[in-house]
């Protein structure tokens, strides 16, 4: 019933568009969320559909009507804030009850239904309390449990955990998913996080200059990006552009590349050998991609096709729970690998040489 | 990306963006409203001093610079100029300079009372101003200074003060206070700092004061009226004279004089330290 | 480094230093202030106590006759309530009528026109206080503007009396002190988050509830503060209403100026001004508590 179709939307702000033709399908009851680098058109685009903002070309349609020309507070669209805007002049049940008494409901209906709220992002026996009196973590409950009370059908959420200090914010991220979960209420989450995104939500749209550059779920969308943009943007990336060696020897159920910027020794190019993929049938040129966390590097050369590539160490950054570490090959190029911590009982020094590899299948072709 | 054949419709889907609603609008137009309600008395004033007749017409039927001349001419009312023009600028210096060295010496204090104090130096701006003009208009009798031009020094001061507290306040707590810190742990005495890092920073804020200082002693007339002497008399108080016994057209001009000053203030003010801070 | 040693002794004497330098500095100030604004209330509020004879001579005796007379006489009362009122009336109708110009000035599209509209809210509160009055008598004298127009347009045969009377006087105040209303609302108005109006709106409230229920309440502080310069002022000026409503309004201020000016009652007219200035003062003080409660409910 409340699933959310854009079609068309473009906005413009004096000479610049700051969205350009987006289209996208929110799911009845999906936790989607609309990810992308700051200026990037996220927020203008969460305005449209608040109704803040009016698209310059396009429609908004909710539960199937067309609700483009609606002013905001037609829409029956619940929103939390990024700096969650609670009235700062009324208590924390009269903040809950505002949209419930401008729906002219009974007294005793509000108070239960205020109570039911409050129960639910647990804030029991806060009702009288002022904003100001409030912790971060609690005014974001309030205000989660402010625009939930009127039954919206659509749940907005702008940046709304970006204000909360690390510890706090995972707490918060698993809260409001269960509380999604449970309410099955349709959610639109703009954040430029993201990891919260990612273990967030259902599906993901990256936005970048105005435009919608993907849409699918955590795992298409960092395993399989669809462009070079989306690839860069999400995770650490090595990207390894290559020309096709039709008639080189390769392995079974592989194609063999060049790659272009990347050299075993001066003038010999690295050589690819990519899973086979209907993409990569007779493409003479190819991006790929090679998630860092996907090269494996041992202290010597490895047997087999896969082989090992000589990779001497540059850097080494120990981040607790993983290492990078980028190295260069000896003809010139750089790769960088992540390592999870106990894969090396004693770190690598820079100036070493390690040998890197990786399956065929782990080059994902781009574009 | 399932939806891109749609791009074509877009032509059509091209909507215009919202028309105001009927509350905006009617918020506009009150606003307008009460803007004209501000500005026409104003632009009357202009309008009938460059009118050749006595009284004022509307729509103006001619142009002529005869009230201005008239002025001019007045033997008495360049005369009050003059003398409104050279208490200004007494005025001025003086509520300067006191006002910014008694704002600089509370914002660097700390004390018990000292927000009363405050209040107590910016009361002249809320006391009733008959009020005030009668209570100098005793001290003065009683000190033998009444209808001299020392008294009306003093009065103007008075009601100029808080303006220059103000202005002067708000240039100091606009300044960063590690400077003053940097300046005296480089060796220099709080009397050096104040000459060399202090002053110079808060010179917007004494400029603006200045201003205030002057529009007020130059316009100020509630006091006046109290303690002024007949044969020197400011140029409000002969303006207040005039109209309350006879009318004379050349006041338009006058009052055109005073427009003029007032918004020439409004420039200074914007330029040095702008307009929204100060009021 | 000698001199920025950082032992107890050394920093002591140099906050000794600079708070001597400081009070060196505020001392001047202060004296003049003490003189010529402390010891002449004073002076007023002794001289209201003391007797005059029949020439309004005054009299070596100390009673509370002045303020008896003001206290028990019909005359006295009904110019006590009628100042109150007009400047109550007046402090309505300017923050009613600064609500819109705030609103305008907030929303302005661009810089120019946000400051076209400063100048024609600032330029008034830099000319005296006489020329903008003096306006007031141009537009609603007998043969002024209002009136020509109004015959002009044939609405009227003969001239209105426009002038000298209360009317006059409230319309002439509102003009003159409405930028003191308008600044401080527009103030509070550009403090406000735009996102809670946008939160306002998403809960269901249109624009007009949306201003009843958020807008208004938060620009309380800034309605408070300008209601008491308004409210201070047109309760205290005699100025304006001597020119637009003449000397027989009955009006506090103008009454204490005929007292000391034209009656020489000395006596009578501090009773008057001191009686003035606590009813300013305890009203000016009771909107400032309001002003600190509500400011306390917003920010504790």
């Amino acid at each position: 019933m409340s699933h959310i179709v854009l079609r068309n939307i473009s906005r413009r702000f004096g000479a610049n568009w700051a969205l350009k033709q987006v289209n996208l399908e929110v799911r009845e009851g999906e936790f989607f969320s609309l990810l992308g680098p700051s200026g990037c058109g996220k927020t203008t685009l969460l305005n449209i559909i608040a109704g803040f903002l009016e698209p310059t070309t396009g429609e908004v349609h909710i539960g199937g009507r067309d609700i483009t020309g609606l002013p905001p507070y037609r829409r029956d669209i619940g929103m939390v804030f990024q700096n969650y805007a609670l009235f700062p002049h009324l208590n924390v049940f009269e903040n809950i009850a505002y949209g419930l008494k401008i729906r002219k409901m009974k007294k005793a209906d509000i108070a239960a239904r205020v109570e039911q709220c409050l129960a639910a992002v647990r804030l029991e026996g806060f009702a009288e309390r002022m904003p100001h009196q409030l912790s971060g973590g609690q005014q974001q409950r309030v205000a989660i449990a402010r625009a939930l009370a009127t039954e919206p059908k659509v749940l907005l959420l702008d940046e709304p955990l970006s204000n909360l200090d690390a510890k706090l914010r995972k707490e918060m991220q698993t809260e409001l998913r269960s509380l999604q979960r449970r309410v099955g209420i349709t959610t639109i989450l703009v954040t430029h996080d993201q990891e919260e995104a990612l273990s967030l939500s259902d599906r993901i749209g990256i936005l970048g200059d105005g435009e919608l550059k993907q849409v699918g779920t955590p795992l298409e969308i960092y395993r399989r990006p669809a462009n070079r943009f989306v690839a860069e943007f999400i995770g650490q990336v090595n990207l390894i552009e290559a020309q096709a060696l039709p008639g080189a020897d390769r392995p079974p159920g592989t194609l063999a590349f060049a790659a272009r910027g990347h050299f075993v020794a001066s003038g010999e190019p690295l050589r690819l050998y990519a899973a086979e993929h209907p993409s990569l049938a007779g493409r003479e040129s190819v991006l790929f991609m090679l998630r860092p966390e996907r090269i494996r590097l041992s202290p010597a050369p490895l047997g087999g096709a896969a082989g090992g590539v000589e990779l001497r160490i540059e850097s080494v950054v120990y981040a607790g729970s993983a290492v990078r570490i980028a190295g260069v090959l000896p003809g010139g190029g750089e790769l960088v690998a992540l390592a999870a911590d106990p894969s090396f009982p004693v770190l690598p020094e820079p100036g070493a040489v390690m040998y890197a590899s990786w399956e065929p299948g782990d080059l994902i072709p781009i574009e | 990306m399932a939806d891109r054949t749609n791009l074509k419709e877009t032509g059509a889907a091209v909507r215009r963006r919202r028309r105001f609603d009927g509350w905006t609008l009617l918020a506009w137009i009150a606003g307008g409203a009460v803007y004209l309600f501000l500005v026409v008395p104003v632009l009357v004033i202009i309008l009938s001093a460059f009118s050749p007749n006595p009284y004022p017409e509307f729509p103006p039927t001619e142009f002529s610079l005869r009230w201005f001349r008239e002025v001019f001419q007045s033997e008495p009312w360049m005369r009050a100029i003059g003398f409104s023009l050279w208490l200004m600028v007494i005025v001025t210096v003086l509520t300067v300079v006191l006002g910014t060295t008694a704002a600089y010496g509370i914002s660097r204090l700390e004390f018990r009372g000292k927000q009363a104090l405050l209040s107590f130096m910016l009361s002249p701006l809320m006391i009733p101003q008959v009020v005030m003009g009668i209570a100098l208009l005793y001290i003065f009798t009683a000190m033998g200074i009444i209808r001299t031009m020392a008294g009306l020094v003093i009065g103007h001061i008075i009601v100029s003060f808080p303006y220059v507290i103000r202005t002067v306040g708000v240039s100091l707590s606009n300044l960063d206070p590690k400077l003053e810190r940097a300046s005296m742990n480089l060796g220099a005495g709080p009397v050096q700092t104040f000459f060399r890092i202090t002053l110079p920073l808060i010179r917007p804020g004494i400029v603006a004061g200045g201003v205030f200082s002057a529009v007020t002693s130059f316009g100020e007339v509630s006091i006046s009226l109290f303690v002024v002497s007949p044969s020197n008399m400011t140029v409000p108080v002969r303006i207040f004279n005039y109209i309350d016994q006879t009318f004379d057209p050349s006041v338009n001009a006058i009052s055109v004089i005073f427009i003029a000053v007032a918004v020439l203030a409004l420039i200074i003010i914007e330029r040095t330290i702008g307009l929204t801070k100060v009021m | 480094m000698a001199r920025t040693s950082r032992t107890p002794g050394a920093e002591s004497a140099g906050k000794y230093r600079r708070n001597l330098f400081s009070w060196v500095m505020l001392t001047p100030g202060l004296i003049f202030l003490g003189v010529f604004l402390a010891v002449p209330f004073l002076l007023l509020f002794v001289i209201s106590f003391r007797d005059v004879d029949n020439w309004m001579n005054m009299l070596p005796t100390y009673s509370l006759n002045q303020y008896i007379e003001v206290f028990t006489s019909r005359f006295y009362l009904h110019m006590i309530w009628t100042t109150l009122w007009v400047a109550v009336v007046t402090t309505v109708i300017c923050i009613v009528l600064a609500y819109p110009a705030a609103y305008l000035l907030v929303r302005a599209p661009n810089r120019a026109v946000r400051t076209a509209l400063y100048v024609i809210l600032v330029s008034p509160l830099l000319t005296s206080v006489v020329i903008r009055t003096f306006a007031w008598i141009v537009l609603l004298a007998q043969n002024g503007l209002v009136n020509e127009v109004l015959m002009k347009l044939a609405l009227i045969s003969e001239p209105l009396r426009l002038l000298w009377n209360l009317n006059a006087v409230i319309i002439a105040y509102v003009q003159v002190m409405l930028p003191f209303a308008v600044l401080p609302i527009a103030t509070s108005m550009g403090e406000i988050d735009p996102r809670l109006r946008q939160a306002s709106m998403s809960l269901g409230a249109g624009r007009l509830r949306t201003f009843w229920k958020v807008t208004l309440p938060l620009t309380i502080p800034g309605m408070m503060s300008g209601a008491i310069i308004v409210f201070s002022l047109a309760a205290g000026s005699y100025i304006t209403p001597l020119l637009v409503g003449g000397r027989l309004q009955p009006l506090l201020p103008l009454a204490i100026y005929q007292q000391v000016l034209q009656v020489a009652n000395l006596p009578l007219g501090a009773a008057m001004s001191i009686t003035l200035l606590l009813l300013v003062g305890v009203l000016v003080a009771g909107m400032g508590l309001i002003l600190r409660r509500w400011e306390g409910r917003l920010h504790g």
